[in-house]
């Protein structure tokens, strides 16, 4: 009971946290935009005593561009480097990293975090001499930077007046947590998703090492397979919520369906998130989509990469892990909007602090995507990787222009979404109950055709 | 296309439409996989010829644990083989133990006293269950399932300690000795077994319900590295992977020894012979293994440990310091050896891979005169090559393991 306490008392302080930190993110975005208006102001491009739309985003831009890559993902990706030590330990009956302590305490093994860095930058950059030098140096590059691009689409927080912050001068401009707000949006997220393949292909191939080579063939057949399901199922919420733009599809998610429920992705589109979060499971790389690893088979194709370079391959999987998080929290769990109370706290709060508890609100979720992926990691074996095209092509791709389908159908008959929805509902029952109703039969059916004939053998 | 074009293209031989379906030349690429390499039980090496990722061919190069066993055992008396005998299987070891000491009774004609018999059979069931444990774990651990692997080794270790208990060792656990067994049980040891029994049950039924109704696991292992019954047979396959390929053989049956003609239990049998039927069959044992060794505290009584026959076990201590018969016998014993007739034998027993034999030649001096092994998981590696060919590059992994490759006994 004293514990059950102390984790709620610790989580509530976490999201306390959460909501202080986004706050000041605000804050941090709306000085930015407020003192590039007065650069602007200063260099005379734009008149004293206005706001110039330009210079309030600008400034916000490299503001979130701060806070959101440079805390939020940097810091993200380099906790779980921690946290899967931690949370795998935790699935495993281990203890997990403990050694360094900082005055006798190990801190949930967050020291881990700096020696690991210190460890991958001090390590000799070994490499091999026959490498493709150009290649080799760049890949890990190539691995690292197209994550960071993608998380400049996620809409981390709602936009706020910048009145609120600056008072009437100011008013009538936005500030959001979101570093680019670009139309083209999900279009913008495929084009750069598929380019992290390059560093892992490149990686394998400029390696000049057999296994490393299998691995990069490994990630560019998983590649193409993957792709296309992750592009088609997504058309269904771009078809749902009529844009493109992240930010408005989290805007879109707050409308109520079904009496009042809100039109989350995940009601509207239960087919789209599952083949969604399938392909983007794929994406990062990880188990049960190892295989360009697939460290007992080939070991992997970063085998030649050692120190930074290494560092920065897995540090990349991390980020991947992150970023994929927040945007399906964005398309399809309803983005920043907090789901409880949500209308409570709009009226009472000040927008400020309304727009920092929607931030927390968005970053609860993104830390629960994170933990449900690390848990599907530490539980799955590895696919095979002619397991993985099948699975993708003959029953991810079909299952997703299904959906495409039968959406533009339930959108054509009635464009207020109460036909999707309940038809989301449906989906939804009926894939629980399948599940369930699996899980108990397999014990009794096929599978256990061996364990049946187990007892008969005998004598 | 003008008719002079047709007929030219006729004279040439130009393209046909056969030629699209003509499968590309392409390279074939040597890997090698091991000697260090995860996925190589010990250190063994493959040598893989792929085309593509499907194996064109499979050369397995052992010999990196190479001992030198049998030569090794020659040199030292009778009773000194026996710690070599711990770094055969290592996983489980007292299996080796009571091998080579049943193989030596055979040849010295002893009965060994009814409760030394039920403490074989016992620890030997304990390291039945390590092993298949060792073995699920891996699998789980070689296909990605990390998970799977702690819960298994943390059930092993378990089981570990409670030998250690019994035999101060945890690893190359010493306990049979020809005529009988080192000691008898600690205080409270078999309640003690029992609780860590039933911690290794909720591990075991874990793994399962984490593996084998897991669609990726079924995949991965249904319908790979399948070995049929005939070729089994003909393989020389013993022990679980014979079974799981349909053949009921178990020499626990066949031929019993120790207690297990007192015990009831089953042998389960496979129907496919693949890599996901030698799962099942291992998990089957784990659960009859289980069910022995209860039988087994059961039925257990008091009683001797040892023969009491001075030519073959040393005598207690008060009668080597006090009588002159047991000083003689123990320094013949400790200075030559047992003195064990001159003859030749075959002992066999059902380890957790299959057939352990020891063919043993005595001279009649207290020194092994040759001693041949059987180890049981050479012929399932010599057959790898044979069950890999055409395979995928990721099928050799864990059909690598589910043979159960232990570098100790395959390289004697």
């Amino acid at each position: 009971m004293k514990r059950f306490f102390g984790m709620s008392l610790t989580l509530a302080l976490l999201v306390g946290f959460l909501v202080l930190l986004s706050a000041g993110f605000y804050w941090a975005a709306a000085g930015l935009g407020w003192g590039f208006n007065a650069l602007s102001i200063s260099f005379g491009w734009n008149p004293p005593g206005t706001v110039s739309t330009a210079a309030v985003s600008y400034g916000a831009a490299v503001g979130n561009l701060l806070t959101l890559m440079m805390v939020v993902l940097m810091i993200s990706g380099s906790m779980l480097t921690v946290a899967e030590r931690k949370w795998s330990a935790l699935l495993q009956n281990r203890i997990g990293a403990n050694r360094i302590t900082v005055g006798g305490n190990p801190l949930g093994g967050i020291p881990y975090l700096l020696a690991d860095a210190l460890k991958m930058l001090t390590k000799e950059a070994a490499a091999p001499d026959v490498r493709n030098r150009l290649l080799f140096e760049l890949a890990p590059v190539l691995a690292f930077a197209p994550v960071f691009c993608l998380f400049a689409i996620v809409p981390v927080g709602p936009a706020v007046d910048l009145g609120n912050f600056f008072g009437v001068a100011a008013a009538g401009k936005s500030v959001s947590l979101q570093v680019a707000q670009i139309d083209a949006g999900l279009l913008y997220l495929f084009a750069i998703a598929s380019l992290s393949v390059y560093g892992t292909s490149l990686a394998g191939w400029a390696s000049n090492n057999k296994l490393a080579l299998l691995g990069g063939v490994r990630a560019a057949s998983q590649m193409i397979s993957y792709e296309v399901s992750m592009g088609v199922s997504l058309v269904g919420t771009m078809m749902a919520y009529r844009t493109l733009r992240l930010e408005e599809m989290v805007v879109a998610q707050g409308a109520p369906v079904l009496g009042g429920f809100p039109a989350l992705g995940l009601l509207l589109q239960p087919i789209g998130f599952l083949i969604f979060f399938t392909s983007g499971f794929a994406e990062t790389k990880r188990a049960p989509f190892d295989l360009p690893e697939g460290e007992s088979e080939i070991v992997g194709y970063f085998i030649e990469y050692s120190g930074m370079k290494f560092g920065m391959m897995f540090l990349a999987e991390f980020l991947e892990i992150a970023v994929f998080a927040g945007v399906i929290t964005a398309i399809f769990l309803g983005g920043w909007h907090p789901l409880v109370f949500e209308e409570t706290l709009r009226q009472n709060l000040q927008p400020i602090w309304f727009a920092a508890v929607c931030g927390g609100a968005f970053l609860v979720k993104m830390i629960l995507l994170m933990w449900l992926q690390l848990v599907i990691r530490w539980l799955l074996p590895r696919f095979r990787y002619d397991q993985v095209q099948k699975l993708c092509w003959k029953i991810l791709l079909p299952a997703s222009l299904v959906n495409v389908f039968v959406t533009g159908a339930a959108i054509l008959i009635d464009p207020s979404l109460q036909l999707l929805a309940w038809i989301g509902l449906g989906t939804i029952i009926v894939i629980g109950v399948l599940v369930g109703a699996s899980g108990r039969q397999a014990a009794a059916t096929d599978g256990h055709a061996a364990h049946g004939a187990a007892h008969a053998g005998g004598h | 296309m003008s008719t002079e074009v047709k007929e030219v293209l006729k004279q040439v031989g130009g393209p046909r439409s056969s030629e699209l379906d003509a499968p590309l030349s392409s390279k074939r690429m040597l890997v090698n996989l091991g000697p260090s390499h995860p996925a190589m039980h010990g250190t063994a090496r493959a040598v893989v010829e792929l085309e593509g990722e499907n194996i064109a061919s499979c050369k397995l190069d052992i010999g990196f644990l190479h001992r030198g066993f049998e030569k090794s055992c020659e040199s030292v008396t009778w009773t000194q083989v026996f710690p070599y005998t711990d770094r055969l299987n290592y996983v489980s070891s007292i299996m080796n133990n009571v091998g080579f000491a049943l193989a030596v009774e055979k040849l010295c004609k002893l009965e060994v006293p009814e409760r030394a018999q039920y403490l074989r059979t016992i620890t030997s069931e304990i390291h039945r269950i390590c092993d298949h444990l060792t073995l699920v774990g891996a699998l789980g651990l070689e296909l990605g399932a990390m998970t799977v692997f702690l819960y298994a080794i943390e059930g092993r270790d378990l089981l570990w300690d409670r030998l250690t208990e019994l035999c101060g060792a945890r690893l190359t656990s010493n306990y049979a000795r020809i005529g009988g067994v080192s000691r008898d049980v600690p205080e409270g040891w078999i309640e003690k077994t029992e609780t860590t029994l039933d911690r290794v049950v909720l591990l075991r039924d874990e793994i399962d319900g984490l593996l084998a109704r897991n669609r990726i696991f079924y995949d991965r292992t249904r319908g790979v590295g399948t070995v049929s019954r005939a070729d089994a047979i003909d393989l020389g396959f013993t022990g679980p992977c014979l079974r799981a390929s349909g053949e009921a053989y178990d020499l626990r049956k066949a031929a019993p020894y120790l207690v297990y003609d007192r015990l009831d239990f089953d042998i389960p049998v496979g129907s496919n012979g693949d890599t996901y039927d030698r799962y099942l069959i291992r998990i089957e044992e784990m659960k009859q293994s289980d069910k022995m060794l209860r039988q087994c505290f059961r039925d257990m009584a008091p009683g001797e440990l040892v023969v009491r026959d001075f030519r073959y076990v040393l005598p207690p201590k008060p009668e080597v310091y006090g009588t002159i018969e047991g000083v003689m016998a123990h320094f013949k014993l400790i200075m030559e050896g047992i003195q064990v007739p001159a003859g030749e034998v075959y002992g066999y027993t059902e380890a957790a891979n299959g057939e352990l034999g020891f063919y043993l030649v005595s001279d009649g001096s207290g020194r092994p005169y040759k001693i041949g092994l059987r180890a049981p998981g050479w012929p399932m590696l010599a057959a790898l090559p044979i069950i890999l060919h055409g395979a995928l590059l990721s099928d050799l992994v864990p059909v690598f393991d589910s043979i159960n490759m232990i570098g100790g006994e395959v390289e004697q």
